[in-house]
C-alpha cells in the first residue's frame, strides 16, 4: 500500500515540477502566438497588444501559472489561442486517433521484436542473426524522417497502401466492415513506419540480454545437464534477459503519445501529432501545456507499469530491505 | 442503376446513394433577384475536386481568423461587397452591384444587390453590412482586420441609407479606397448578433460548431468537418453569380479541403491522384512533376514573378538603450550607403534565381518586381554583378584588405558580421549560404545563423540583438497602400529602423512625404508618378538590398477546368466558383 | 573472437583515420561552390575509349544542359580527356588544425572535375562534404553519446543500488526530463547565446545539449539491471568481506550494466548523429559552411530532392557503415 501512496505523491510532484518547468521554459523562449502579425503591415502594434492582453499573455508569469493550476484542478486546462476551444476536449479528440496508431505499432513491435531477438541469439551467428544485426543497424543510422519520407514515396508509386489520413473521404458511406477495412489500410504505412524504427532498436536489446544469459555458467550447466534446450530457453534464459526488455517496454508506453509526432506529420494521420507541433512552433501556450501533461500522464504510467513488472518478474528485486543498507 | 436485388443491398445501396447524391442543387432564379453575371464563363455541373492544405484551418470565423489556411477556407464561404479580380488586379463590383464616389474621395455610397439570400435562405441587405462593419471596428472584439478600417486613427463611418444602399464615410481621401472591401467578409446578422451581444463572438464558428449555425454568401456551404482530416463544402444553392448562360454557379458539387500536411506530402499525394489542385509549388516539385506529366494527366502553370520581396536587411536601430555594441560598433559600417552599395553589386543574383528559384524567379532590385504590371517602375537599373565595381566602391569608402584578402575598415577592424534568417524557409537558407560566397569574394566573414522563425521575429521587432536578416515581405495585394507600414518612417514593418520619431535620415523623409501623397492621390497616373518615385528612392538607398522573386507555381489534375492560378493570393482558389470538372455527368435537371 | 575484433578495430581505425586526413583524401574543398554544376550526378569513371584499353582511369568533363526538354541533366564533354593522376597540388588544408598542406591522394586538372559521389545544390562536392562532415559528426556523437552513457550509468547505477528514496528521487529526475518540452529549452538557449558561435564552442554546445537530454534513459535501464544484481551473493559476499559501496559498484555490478551500456552505444552514435539536424532548426547546429553528415541529411526531408538526386544520400551510407562497424565492435566486445 505504502508503495502505491509513495508513487502517488511522487507523481504529484512530477506533475507539479513539469507543470512549472513548462511555464519557465515557454517564457524563456522568445517571441510569441502573435508575433506572425507583425510582418503583416496592416496590423498595428496596438491590435496586437490588445490581443495578447485579450488571452492574458501580458500578464506575469507567476500570476499565469497560478491561475492555471487553480483552474487545472478543476479539469479546466484553458483555451487554445489558434483554435479558440477548450484545450482539454480538443487534446483528447485528437490523442484517441493517436493512441490507435501508437497502440497498435507497440503490440506488433513487441511481437516481432521479442521472438526475433531470442531466435537470432540462440542461433547466434547464422542466417537470421547476420540479418537482423545488419538489419537493424541499418534501420537506426537511417534518420527517421528520410525512413519515412522514402516509405511514403514508394507506397505512392506503388500504390499499394493507403497514404494519409485516417479515412478515406467516402468512410460515411461504407458498411461496418468496410470502414474498419477502410482505417487499416490507412493505419499500415504509420505503424509499418513505427514498427521499423521501434523494432530495430528492441531487437538489439533483447538479442544482446539473451546473449548475456546464454554465455553464463549456469546456463551452460542446465544443457549440460541435459535438460532440453526450449526448457531452458523459457524457463532459465527468457525470464533473466527479461529485465532490459522491461524497462523498454516502460519506455514504449511512456511514449504511446508522443513517440508518433514525426510519423503523424509526415502521413497526415490525425493525431496528436500534428497539433502538438504546430503549437509548439506557434507558441499556443495553452495547448503546448496542456499536452504536455497529458503526455507525463503516460510517462509516468509507463515508468509505474515497468517497475511493477521489474518487481513481479525479478525476485532478487523484491527481496531488499534487510540485505540492502 | 441497377434494379434492386435484394432488401440488404436496397439499404447499403440508398444508404451509399444517399450520401453521394446528397448534392445540393442550384436553386432556381427567383424574379427579383438580381444577380452578377460573369459573361466569359462556361462550364458543366457536377463532381467534386480536392484541394490539399499545409495544416489545419483554425477556425471559420471570418473576424478572427489570422492563418492563410483558415482564409482559404472561409474565402469560400463568404462573400464581400467589392471584390479584386485576382487575374486582372482589379476590383468589381461583387454583393455591392455599383458605387459612386463623392468629389472629395471621402464618402462611398454603394448599391447592394437586391433578393440575394444566405446560404441558409435569409435574405440579405444594408442590416447585415452595418452589422458586419460594426463586429469589425468593435475594440473588444479586437479583430486583427479593424486596422484596416482606421485611417488616421480615426475609423470609418458605416450608415444605413435604406434596405439596399449603404454610405461610407472615410475620414480623409484613400486611394483606391474600393480594394478595401475585399476580403471584410458579410457576415450574416440573423446568426451572429446574438453571440456578439452577449461577448462571445470569438468562440463562434469555431471548427466545433454545427453546419446549422454557419451561413455565408460565398460560393460554398460548410457540409461537414472530419476532425484533424479534412473540411468538406458544397454547392450554395443560393449564390448570386450566374456564368454567361445564366446558370447559377458553382459548378462543383463539393470543394474537399484535405489537411496533408508538408508540402513534400501534398506532392506525393498530389501524384497520386488524391488531390485535384496544388498551389505553390516550389521549383524542385514542379520540375519533378514536369517530369511525371507523361504519367499522369496533369495541367502545370507557371504564373510568373509573384509580388513578394526577399531582402537582406541591415540592422540601423537606435541601440541607445540596449546594451549591444556588438552591433552597435557594426553599424559603422552598415549605416554607410556605400557599404550596402557594394554588398548589393557583389550579390550573385543569377545564381539566387537558378540555384534558389530552379529559375523559375527573378532577381529584383526594387521592391516592386515585374509581378505587379500596374506599379512597377520599369525606369530603375538592373546593374549586374560586378566584383570590381564593389571593390572599388569599398575603396573609396575607405577600406582595405590585408595580406590574407580579409576585408578591414578605416579603422583596421575585420568586417565581421551575422544572418540571420528562418530555418523553416530552405529558400532563405539557400539564399544566406550563397550571399557568405560573394561577400567572402569582397574578404568579408559572414556566418549564416538559421533561427526559428519567431526567435527571428523576436530580434527583429524587439530585442534588435542581431546584424543582418534575409527577409521577405509583400505579396498581399498589387496596390502601395498596404505597403505604408514599411516606407513611412514611423510605420511598424519600417524594419531596418523601427521606432523613428522623426526620420533619420533626408531620403527616408522625402519617401515619408511622398507615401503619404500617394496615398491620398486618387487619381491613378499621379499616383504611379509619385510611386515611381518612391521606388527609385528605395532602390538608390537600399535601405534593404534586394534579392528576388519567385515565380508562382501550382498545378492541377487535367481533368479541372477553368483552372486560371493567379498570382495574388489564393492563388487558385480565388474563381473556386467557376471551376468544373471536365467529363462530369450533367447530374441535374435544367436550371435556367 | 580475438581475430574478429582485430579486423574491426583495424576497419574502424581505417575509417577514422581517412576522417582525420579529409583534407588528403579529398580532392576539393568542401565549401568551394561551383554554381555551374548544381546536383550533378557522379562523374563516371572510364577506361576505355577510342586508343583502347587504360589502367589509368579518366573522366570527361561535365557540362549542364540548359535549354529544351533536358535542361538540368548533365552531358559529358567528349572532346577532352582527363586522366585521373595521383598526389596531386589542389587547396589547401589543415590537418588537426595546424599542419598545412595541398597535396590531394587524387584529382584532375581543372576545368573537369572529378565528383565521385556527385554534387549538392550550390555544386559543392559530395565526397569531400563527406569526408569533412564525418570529422565532426562521429566526434561529436560519440562524445555525446560517451556523455549520456556516463552520467546516465552512474546516476543509474547509484539509484539502483542504493533504492529506496535516492532511486525514487532519481527516477523521478528521470521522468521529469522525459517529459519536459525540450524545444522551448532549446529555443532560450539559443536566445541566450551569442549570435556567432566559434566551431569548437558549436561543438561543446552540441554534445552538451545532447548528453543532457540524453542521459535519461540509459540511467533508466542500468538502474533496473543494478536492482537486480545488488542482491545477489557475490555482492552480498563482498560486503561481507568489507568492500565498500563503491568498490562493490565498480568490480561487481558495473560490468552486469556493461552489456546494456554497450548496446545503447551503437544504438545512440548514429541517432545523435542524426540529431545535430534538429538542433540546427534551432541553430544550435553546425552552421553552413561547414559540413556535417546531420546538416547534409536534412536536404534529403524533401521528397523532390530524395527522389531526383539519390546521390545525396551519400551521408547516410556513410552513416550506416560507421555505426554498423561500431554495432558489430560493439557485439564482439560484449561477447568476448
Amino acid at each position: 500500500m505504502s508503495y502505491l501512496a509513495r508513487r502517488l505523491i511522487r507523481a504529484i510532484l512530477l506533475l507539479t515540477g513539469v507543470s512549472a518547468l513548462c511555464f519557465l521554459f515557454t517564457e524563456m523562449a522568445p517571441g510569441t502566438f502573435f508575433d506572425e502579425m507583425r510582418l503583416n503591415p496592416q496590423i498595428s502594434p496596438e491590435t496586437i497588444s490588445a490581443l495578447r492582453s485579450h488571452y492574458g499573455l501580458d500578464q506575469p508569469l507567476l500570476l499565469r501559472y497560478g491561475r492555471w493550476v487553480k483552474s487545472a484542478l478543476h479539469a479546466d486546462f484553458g483555451y487554445s489561442i489558434a483554435y479558440n476551444v477548450p484545450v482539454a476536449p480538443l487534446l483528447w479528440s485528437r490523442a484517441k486517433n493517436t493512441l490507435l496508431l501508437t497502440t497498435t505499432a507497440l503490440l506488433l513491435t513487441w511481437l516481432i521484436s521479442v521472438p526475433l531477438g531470442v531466435w537470432a541469439a540462440s542461433r547466434r551467428g547464422g542466417l537470421l542473426d547476420k540479418v537482423v544485426t545488419i538489419g537493424s543497424s541499418f534501420l537506426v543510422s537511417a534518420p527517421e524522417l528520410v525512413i519515412a519520407i522514402g516509405l511514403l514515396a514508394a507506397a505512392v508509386r506503388w500504390r499499394i497502401l493507403r497514404v494519409g489520413g485516417m479515412m478515406s473521404i467516402d468512410f460515411e458511406g461504407l458498411s461496418t466492415s468496410g470502414k474498419l477495412q477502410d482505417i487499416l489500410l490507412h493505419l499500415a504505412l504509420p505503424a509499418l513506419i513505427l514498427v521499423l524504427c521501434e523494432t530495430a532498436v528492441i531487437v538489439r536489446h533483447v538479442r544482446a540480454s539473451v546473449l548475456e544469459v546464454l554465455d553464463a555458467p549456469y546456463i551452460q550447466a542446465a544443457c549440460g545437464f541435459g535438460i532440453k534446450s526450449d526448457r531452458v530457453l523459457f524457463r532459465h534464459v527468457l525470464p533473466v534477459a527479461a529485465n532490459t526488455a522491461i524497462s523498454l517496454l516502460g519506455f514504449s508506453l511512456a511514449g504511446l503519445l508522443s513517440g508518433s509526432m514525426l510519423v503523424e506529420a509526415v502521413c497526415g494521420w490525425p493525431g496528436l501529432g500534428p497539433l502538438m507541433l504546430e503549437a509548439t512552433l506557434s507558441r499556443d501556450l495553452y495547448l503546448v501545456i496542456g499536452g504536455i501533461m497529458f503526455s507525463s500522464l503516460f510517462t509516468l504510467s509507463g515508468g509505474l507499469i515497468a517497475d511493477i513488472m521489474l518487481l513481479a518478474s525479478d525476485p532478487r528485486i523484491r527481496r531488499e530491505g534487510s540485505d540492502a543498507q | 442503376m441497377k434494379r434492386i436485388a435484394g432488401l440488404p443491398l436496397l439499404y447499403v445501396c440508398l444508404l451509399a446513394g444517399a450520401c453521394f447524391a446528397a448534392k445540393v442543387a442550384p436553386e432556381a432564379a427567383k424574379p427579383g433577384e438580381e444577380l452578377a453575371r460573369m459573361a466569359d464563363v462556361s462550364g458543366r455541373y457536377g463532381g467534386h475536386l480536392t484541394i490539399g492544405q499545409r495544416s489545419e484551418p483554425k477556425t471559420l470565423n471570418p473576424v478572427m481568423a489570422t492563418d492563410a489556411v483558415s482564409r482559404e477556407v472561409i474565402g469560400r464561404l463568404m462573400g464581400d461587397l467589392i471584390e479584386i479580380n485576382r487575374s486582372s488586379q482589379q476590383t468589381e463590383p461583387a454583393l455591392a452591384k455599383s458605387w459612386k464616389i463623392s468629389s472629395d474621395g471621402r464618402t462611398f455610397t454603394l448599391q447592394l444587390r437586391k433578393g440575394i439570400r444566405f446560404s441558409d435562405g435569409f435574405p440579405f441587405d444594408a442590416d447585415d453590412v452595418v452589422f458586419s462593419f460594426g463586429v469589425y471596428m468593435d475594440g473588444a472584439v479586437d479583430s486583427p482586420q479593424r486596422d484596416l478600417l482606421i485611417i488616421d486613427g480615426k475609423p470609418i463611418t458605416v450608415t444605413k441609407v435604406d434596405q439596399y444602399t449603404v454610405r461610407f464615410v472615410l475620414p480623409r481621401p484613400y486611394a483606391a479606397a474600393e480594394r478595401l472591401f475585399d476580403g471584410l467578409a458579410m457576415l450574416p446578422q440573423h446568426l451572429l448578433e446574438k453571440p456578439y451581444r452577449e461577448g462571445h463572438f470569438t468562440q463562434a464558428w469555431s471548427l466545433n460548431a454545427p453546419t446549422s449555425e454557419i451561413a455565408g454568401l460565398g460560393p460554398f456551404r460548410l457540409k461537414e468537418y472530419v476532425l484533424g482530416q479534412r473540411i468538406v463544402v458544397e454547392r450554395n444553392p443560393f449564390y448570386w453569380k450566374v456564368d454567361s448562360e445564366n446558370q447559377r454557379l458553382p459548378y462543383l458539387d463539393e470543394l474537399v479541403f484535405l489537411f496533408v500536411g508538408t508540402e513534400d506530402a501534398q506532392v506525393m499525394r498530389f501524384e497520386a491522384g488524391e488531390t485535384d489542385i496544388i498551389s505553390r509549388l516550389s521549383a524542385e516539385n514542379y520540375n519533378l512533376l514536369t517530369r511525371e506529366k507523361a504519367r499522369i494527366a496533369l495541367q502545370l502553370a507557371d504564373m510568373g514573378p509573384s509580388l513578394e520581396y526577399n531582402f537582406l536587411l541591415f540592422n540601423l536601430n537606435d541601440l541607445g538603450a540596449k546594451k549591444l555594441d556588438e552591433v552597435s560598433k557594426k553599424q559603422a559600417w552598415f549605416r554607410d550607403l556605400k557599404f550596402r552599395q557594394a554588398i548589393s553589386a557583389a550579390v550573385d543574383r543569377e545564381s539566387i534565381v537558378n540555384l534558389v528559384y530552379g529559375a523559375r524567379g527573378t532577381a529584383l532590385w526594387g521592391n516592386v518586381g515585374p509581378g505587379n504590371k500596374l506599379w512597377i517602375n520599369q525606369a530603375i537599373p538592373h546593374p549586374s554583378r560586378s566584383i570590381e565595381r564593389a571593390r572599388e566602391l569599398l575603396k573609396s569608402a575607405g577600406y582595405k584588405w590585408n595580406s590574407t584578402g580579409q576585408l578591414l575598415d578605416a579603422s583596421g577592424q575585420p568586417v565581421e558580421f551575422s544572418i540571420i534568417t528562418s530555418s523553416s524557409n530552405s529558400q532563405r537558407m539557400k539564399m544566406a549560404t550563397l550571399l557568405q560566397d560573394d561577400l567572402a569574394h569582397l574578404g568579408m566573414q559572414v556566418h549564416i545563423v538559421p533561427l526559428e522563425f519567431r526567435a527571428l521575429i523576436d530580434r527583429v521587432f524587439q530585442s534588435f540583438n542581431y546584424d543582418a536578416a534575409i527577409m521577405a515581405l509583400g505579396g498581399g495585394d498589387a496596390d502601395p497602400n498596404p505597403e505604408m507600414n514599411v516606407w513611412a518612417y514611423s510605420g511598424t514593418s519600417h524594419l531596418w529602423h523601427l521606432g523613428e520619431t522623426q526620420p533619420a535620415t533626408d531620403w527616408e523623409h522625402k519617401l515619408d512625404q511622398l507615401m503619404q501623397q500617394q496615398m491620398v492621390t486618387l487619381d491613378y497616373a499621379q499616383r504611379k508618378k509619385l510611386y515611381d518615385r518612391a521606388q527609385q528612392l528605395i532602390a538608390e538607398n537600399l535601405p534593404f538590398i534586394f534579392l528576388g522573386t519567385p515565380n508562382i507555381l501550382a498545378g492541377a489534375n487535367s481533368r479541372v477546368g477553368n483552372f486560371h492560378p493567379a498570382v495574388l493570393d489564393p492563388y487558385t482558389l480565388w474563381n473556386a466558383d467557376e471551376l468544373y470538372v471536365r467529363g462530369a455527368a450533367l447530374e441535374n435537371a435544367g436550371v435556367r | 573472437m580475438r581475430n574478429k575484433i582485430a579486423i574491426l578495430i583495424a576497419a574502424l581505425a581505417g575509417l577514422h583515420l581517412i576522417l582525420l586526413l579529409a583534407g588528403f583524401v579529398a580532392p576539393y574543398d568542401p565549401a568551394t561552390q561551383k554554381r555551374e554544376l548544381p546536383y550533378a550526378p557522379p562523374t563516371r569513371l572510364h577506361f576505355e575509349d577510342a586508343a583502347g584499353f587504360h589502367l589509368r582511369p579518366f573522366v570527361y568533363a561535365s557540362t549542364r544542359v540548359l535549354g529544351g526538354d533536358q535542361a538540368g541533366s548533365y552531358q559529358e564533354d567528349r572532346t577532352r580527356v582527363y586522366p585521373v593522376r595521383f598526389l596531386v597540388r589542389g587547396s589547401t588544408y589543415k590537418v588537426l588544425g595546424f599542419y598545412e598542406a595541398s597535396i590531394h591522394l587524387f584529382g584532375v586538372v581543372e576545368p573537369a572535375r572529378i565528383m565521385i559521389l556527385g554534387t549538392d545544390g550550390y555544386g559543392r562536392d559530395e565526397f569531400s562534404r563527406v569526408l569533412f562532415g564525418g570529422q565532426i559528426s562521429v566526434a561529436a556523437g560519440i562524445t555525446a553519446t560517451f556523455i549520456a552513457l556516463l552520467a546516465g550509468g552512474i546516476l543509474g547505477s547509484v539509484a539502483g543500488y542504493y533504492g529506496r528514496w535516492i532511486d525514487e528521487s532519481l527516477m523521478g529526475v528521470t521522468e521529469l526530463f522525459l517529459s519536459l518540452p525540450w524545444l522551448y529549452f532549446l529555443l532560450g538557449v539559443r536566445a541566450f547565446l551569442p549570435l556567432h558561435l566559434s566551431a569548437l564552442r558549436t561543438f561543446f554546445l552540441l554534445t552538451g545539449v545532447i548528453g543532457l537530454i540524453g542521459w535519461a534513459r540509459p540511467a533508466r535501464l542500468v538502474r533496473g539491471i543494478v536492482l537486480s544484481s545488488r542482491n545477489r551473493n557475490f555482492v552480498l559476499v563482498a560486503r561481507g568481506f568489507g568492500g565498500s559501496d563503491f568498490y562493490i559498484l565498480r568490480r561487481h555490478i558495473l560490468p552486469k550494466a556493461l552489456g546494456v551500456l554497450i548496446t545503447q552505444a551503437a544504438l545512440l552514435v548514429p541517432q545523435y548523429i542524426a540529431a545535430e539536424a534538429t538542433l540546427s532548426f534551432f541553430g544550435l547546429g553546425v552552421s553552413e559552411p561547414v559540413p556535417s553528415w546531420g546538416n547534409m541529411l536534412s536536404v534529403l526531408e524533401q521528397y523532390s530532392v530524395l527522389v531526383s538526386y539519390g546521390w545525396l544520400l551519400a551521408p547516410a551510407g556513410a552513416l550506416i557503415i560507421t555505426s554498423v562497424l561500431y554495432g558489430y565492435l560493439a557485439d564482439a566486445l560484449h561477447s568476448g
